[in-house]
């Protein structure tokens, strides 16, 4: 049995690694061609030059990546804190029209982000604060579409806590804000954490709703690179792509060394104690 | 419970403001604005009658479905065994092989479509290897063309079946494909009879969000796409920034809305332990 049963195992691998390199081999390409010496965006690269990289770190191109950071912090920030104390009443309190809530914040996550964009888009110009259209407009969206991260890994951090934590430092004697800041937050800071980083990178990576709240002044690196693409294809693209990538790769790597977050991506609630 | 009042209260009117409310406007507009950017009093269906009467419009509701169908098919072939082998594999590599398969997550959907504009554009990989190779003498067209956009959005989406499937094998109690290996089937009959129909709900959920992000996607149809290959999602773009056509834009998004939501009920019902995947649409 053993030597027949082996052969399912090396056409799997094979398999394997034909998909890997469907997912890896683009992301790979784009970075050589940052690297290339000619204009072109053609691929084996036609010399070294570094050129593309100068041209994605000069202003132009610096501008709108420190507009999709400090959008994608603030975002992650305020959708931390409304969706903690909202994750905490869904998972330890009964109240009425928990379902409705439920549905509520699911909502964001469930309809296409672009129809978000198109229906915050009118309504701010029906209420009269089209002016907020840009960063404000873009915060406001980025927040709706990233509460649900917030909420859900808060929430599965708290399912996943010993009920026992929390009654064993009541029982000697901890008032409940001290159980809070010294058990519960410490132990669920996991979700709290993982949350952020999901909302920050969604927000970061976001095209179909940026699109539509972005003004001409005030845009994210992806519409900006949007709005460049239809005026051409150029290496300096890739570059900039590249580094749109490897932010958000480097700070969830170096937040994955402090607080497991990966674990969050494919949590199954249901089996967690 | 005035305090659990609070907690929840603060969260939902910010919902019900900046989501809820948006999106009942959006429903009025497409039924309220004639042209323009403007309501006016009467309701009337025009919006819709102008999008499911003109041939161009249909055509484009219709190739953002077989779009969507394709690359929902396409993930999730190619997303199982690679799912597979990360839920069984006893590598020590498992780890960083779960992370490289999930990484690409972190890209947005520009940076996984331009490395595909890379490969298929005119004087792109593709056309050097072929002229190296002298398979061909000039070379060819990829872009814009819709198979293009199906390659580039199954690429952008396959770690979403990947989760998916992963999840469904991870609900799975291992035991049963040890006592069917155990009464003598093969690996391979194990896996046809056994694993597989267990894992059958992740499968379909992986499809159907596959299909629903899919057609409400816009960066890879954008990049990859162009005159003549639109979907509803570039429609709508040129509807609502191009045109300044708000209530044709607010109509095919609700059309969009509909078969999106559609997809993710039908998911949700057939999902089983895979719709508890903490991750889905973006």
């Amino acid at each position: 049995m053993r030597d027949g049963a082996d052969r399912p195992w090396i056409a799997l691998r094979a398999a394997v690694a034909a998909v890997l390199v469907f997912l890896l081999g683009p992301i790979l390409i784009t970075v050589a061609a940052s690297f290339n010496g000619s204009a072109r965006s053609t691929f084996p690269p036609e010399g070294f030059s570094l050129r593309w990289w100068s041209e994605a770190l000069s202003a132009r191109w610096w501008e709108p990546m420190a507009f999709s950071l400090k959008l994608a912090a603030l975002t992650a920030l305020l959708s931390t804190a409304i969706g903690t104390p909202l994750a905490f009443a869904l998972v330890r309190r009964r109240f009425r029209g928990k379902m409705l809530v439920e549905a509520l914040v699911a909502g964001p996550l469930v309809l296409p982000t672009l129809v978000t964009g198109i229906a915050l888009l009118q309504f701010l110009h029906a209420l009269g604060l089209g002016a907020l259209v840009g960063f404000w407009g873009l915060l406001i969206g980025h927040v709706v579409i990233c509460l649900p991260f917030s909420v859900r890994t808060v929430a599965v951090s708290l399912r996943a806590m010993p009920p026992q934590l929390e009654a064993a430092a009541a029982s000697l004697g901890a008032p409940p804000r001290v159980v809070l800041r010294r058990v519960t937050l410490p132990v669920i800071s996991g979700g709290v954490f993982a949350g952020a980083a999901f909302a920050f990178v969604h927000s970061f990576t976001d095209v179909n709703l940026s699109l539509f709240l972005a003004s001409p002044g005030e845009r994210p690196v992806t519409v900006a690179v949007l709005a460049f693409l239809e005026a051409g294809f150029a290496p300096t693209l890739a570059a900039v792509s590249v580094l749109s990538l490897v932010i958000p790769l480097v700070m969830v790597a170096l937040l994955e060394r402090v607080v497991p977050i990966g674990a969050f991506l494919y949590a199954d609630p249901g089996r967690h104690r | 419970m005035p305090r659990s009042f609070l907690l929840v209260a603060l969260p939902c009117a910010f919902l019900l403001l900046c989501f809820v409310a948006p999106m009942a406007y959006l429903f009025s507009a497409s039924v309220l604005i004639a042209e323009g950017t403007v309501p006016q009093d009467q309701p009337t269906l025009d919006n819709f009658r102008i999008i499911l009467g003109s041939a161009l419009y249909r055509g484009v509701v219709l190739r953002t479905f077989v779009v969507g169908f394709c690359v929902g098919l396409l993930v999730v072939v190619l997303a199982y065994p690679l799912a597979y082998f990360l839920v069984r594999t006893r590598s020590r590599w498992k780890g960083a092989l779960i992370a490289l398969s999930l990484a690409p997550l972190l890209g947005s959907a520009i940076v996984r479509s331009y490395g595909w504009h890379v490969i298929l554009n005119q004087d792109g990989a593709l056309n050097s290897l072929l002229l190296w190779a002298g398979l061909v003498e000039q070379p060819l067209r990829f872009l814009p063309s819709t198979p293009a956009i199906v390659i580039g959005l199954t690429h952008a989406l396959l770690p979403y079946g990947v989760l998916s499937i992963m999840t469904a094998l991870n609900a799975m109690d291992p035991a049963l494909e040890r006592a069917a290996m155990s009464l003598g089937a093969s690996r391979a009959r194990t896996f046809w009879r056994v694993t597989l129909p267990l894992t059958l709900p992740g499968v379909a959920a992986g499809f159907a969000l596959a299909f629903a992000i899919s057609i409400g996607a816009y960066a890879t149809p954008a990049i990859l796409g162009g005159p003549g290959t639109e979907t509803m999602a570039t429609m709508i773009r040129n509807f609502m920034l191009a045109l300044l056509d708000w209530g044709l834009g607010s109509a095919m998004g609700v059309i969009l809305l509909a078969s999106a939501l559609a997809l993710l009920l039908i998911a949700a019902l057939l999902g089983g332990p895979a719709r508890r995947t903490v991750v889905a649409a973006p």
